[in-house]
């Protein structure tokens, strides 16, 4: 095992924590079924690329067309990303949060979804069309050389400080007093509207806050790969990082830790073992691993629906319902 | 001028086939209370069968009359062997939008190796074209109107004068005082997911032959123009499909001519934002996308 191979592990794997992490504040803690999320790493994923990248007119860059090319130092693209995703958070929430019902909301994301993807792809002069921005410039890469073993140690560095820094805000956030009013948003909207709580703006606060963390992530991916094209984040991308949750525990930060790396890591790991044995026709193991993650979804849903990690401690565990039954037999 | 003339004769045929597809979505959530994230893959596989029919030398009328079957009974399936046990387990709205959409990606990539990537075409594609004055349209197209003409008058007669329309409607307006009045639910049920999947095959032929070819990345965007159009009616409404499927038809082919081909499927999102932000309940619904209600 070399050491690119270990660097690509280990930062794929810090990507879809922070990812799943997001995702899971969205979905798990909150009840927001975000099915364009993998929109939001996208986004920042470009505007990592563009604020990184010189102008296409630059020696070398002229066969892409884009808009910007800044050339800004690290940590400004990465910074960028995720403002980036959390800017976009606020149009798409505002016409889908606000007075739509709950699962019209998770089919206008997933139609966003795919007409933003099928918009990029079409419309080159933004940045460049389904060929895709290459050649995205790595962070430091003047100062240290991109092709050494410390470089790669670098990098490693660089995706675990933003999981720590993700990890320690998801958990301020689940384990504050308005971590838990979004949860009772989640679970009774109606009563937690009834005691004054505002279900819209709290859907809105994590849509972006979510949203920027889902730009940070694509920041991170794209300094790694220095490409990014439309069909890297068409929309089953979301349903993999869905997966991952419900797999490992809905409204639980370590349960999302969990499912993302046995989901997306895992069938990674598992499908570049099983591509060298030539089973079937070319597109067959890759189709496979696509069907094997919805029977994933569809048995967890139906076994074991809190997945493996579940939530913890319920003061009331079946509900609104049975807690008011509770407090009924102690008057 | 005159191109906005044929644009408005091929907005027709589109509405047709928006139409088909378009009822029977809307249909299966109104008296099912399903959202079929699946319906796009359902017609895709549906357009496949008939094209394998076709290329054995079988005329296409009656390769999609098969196709329709295959829709019918696969949807019949789908239904009985996976949404239903999960609805009878509680699981909420949403966790069926979640299930529906693991379902979809599961057909297309089941489907995958064994149709491939390359996009396909029905033998009989071509046809004479017939000009009636600056609309020129091919025989295929104005057989596809007229058999989506001929379905949605069907629709109407089964759900205004029959006793399994009105079994229908008594279902989607209220299950259980339905089933306390002695209506057979479960078999209403089965009936209508027959029927939708019936009209859910037939419009994946349908929309196959009048898009020059297709590949199995078609899906998605024909859940998407059947989406648009279910919404803009109301959901659940399908005299607003109807409605819906031929405001988005029209508007999407006169885009088409005067703006870009490319975009037709950007245009019925930008349609279904609209709709969306300003009459989220729909054209006609009396529940629909709106919150609040539950």
């Amino acid at each position: 095992m070399n050491t690119y191979y270990a660097a690509n592990l280990l930062i794929f794997a810090g990507v879809d924590i922070i990812a799943c992490i997001a995702l899971n504040l969205q979905f798990g803690v909150s009840g927001i079924v975000n099915f364009a999320f993998i929109v939001f790493q996208a986004a920042g994923a470009y505007t990592a690329a563009v604020l990184s990248m010189p102008p296409d007119t630059a020696a070398d860059y002229s066969f892409q067309i884009y808009f910007g090319g800044f050339n800004l130092p690290f940590p400004l693209p990465w910074i960028g990303g995720a403002v980036a995703g959390a800017l976009l958070a606020v149009p798409i929430g505002l016409v889908v949060l606000r007075n739509l019902r709950s699962d019209y909301q998770a089919i206008a994301l997933l139609v966003t979804s795919i007409i933003a993807n099928t918009v990029i792809n079409n419309a080159r002069p933004w940045l460049n069309g389904a060929a895709g921005l290459a050649l995205v410039p790595q962070p430091l890469q003047d100062q240290i050389d991109p092709a050494t073993d410390t470089y790669f140690y670098f990098y490693i560095g660089l995706t675990a400080i933003c999981v720590g820094l993700v990890w320690f805000m998801a958990a301020r956030i689940v384990n504050s007093p308005f971590g838990r009013t979004l949860r009772a948003m989640r679970d009774q909207e109606l009563a937690a509207t009834a005691l004054g709580k505002n279900p819209v703006a709290l859907k809105m606060t994590m849509f972006i806050v979510g949203g920027a963390i889902a730009g940070l992530s694509g920041a991170i991916l794209v300094g790694f790969l220095t490409v990014w094209a439309p069909s890297t984040w068409l929309y089953p991308e979301t349903i993999i990082l869905f997966a991952a949750v419900i797999v490992g525990g809905r409204g639980n930060n370590l349960g999302a830790v969990l499912g993302a790396l046995l989901v997306p890591v895992g069938f990674e790991e598992v499908t570049r073992l099983l591509v060298n044995l030539n089973i079937g026709p070319p597109n067959f193991i890759p189709a496979m691993e696509w069907v094997l993650i919805g029977l994933f979804i569809l048995g967890f849903l139906w076994f074991r629906p809190e997945g493996v990690r579940p939530e913890g401690h319920k003061v009331f565990p079946e509900g609104f319902e049975s807690g008011v039954r509770v407090l009924g037999e102690h008057d | 001028m005159s191109i906005l003339i044929a644009a408005f004769g091929f907005g027709l045929v589109s509405a047709s086939v928006i139409a088909l597809a378009a009822v029977g979505f809307t249909m299966q959530f109104g008296i099912t209370n399903m959202i079929n994230l699946a319906y796009g893959e359902v017609m895709i596989a549906s357009a496949y069968i008939a094209y394998y029919v076709d290329e054995r030398g079988v005329s296409i009328w009656i390769a999609m009359l098969i196709g329709a079957a295959f829709g019918a009974v696969f949807s019949f399936l789908i239904n009985r062997l996976i949404y239903s046990p999960f609805q009878r387990k509680g699981t909420s709205l949403l966790g069926m939008v979640i299930v529906s959409l693991a379902v979809s990606l599961m057909i297309a990539n089941i489907m995958l190796p064994i149709v491939g990537y390359f996009p396909v075409s029905y033998n009989e594609r071509f046809s004479n074209l017939l000009r009636f004055g600056a609309i020129a349209l091919t025989v295929n197209q104005i057989a596809i109107f007229a058999l989506a003409a001929a379905i949605m008058v069907a629709i109407h007669a089964l759900l205004r004068y029959t006793r399994l329309g009105k079994a229908m409607r008594a279902t989607a307006a209220n299950p259980t005082l339905a089933r306390n009045c002695g209506i057979p639910t479960q078999r209403v049920i089965d009936a209508v997911w027959l029927i939708t999947g019936a009209l859910c095959g037939l419009a994946g032929v349908v929309a196959a032959l009048d898009s020059d070819s297709f590949t199995i990345s078609s899906g998605a965007g024909f859940l998407i123009t059947a989406l648009a159009a279910a919404v803009l009616g109301g959901a659940g409404q399908p005299y607003g499909a109807m409605i819906g499927a031929v405001v988005i038809g029209l508007i999407t082919e006169l885009s088409a001519a005067v703006w870009s081909p490319d975009y037709k499927q950007v245009v019925a999102f930008a349609i279904l934002v609209v709709v969306m932000v300003l009459r989220p309940q729909g054209l006609l619904a009396k529940r629909g996308a709106a919150a609040a209600a539950g």
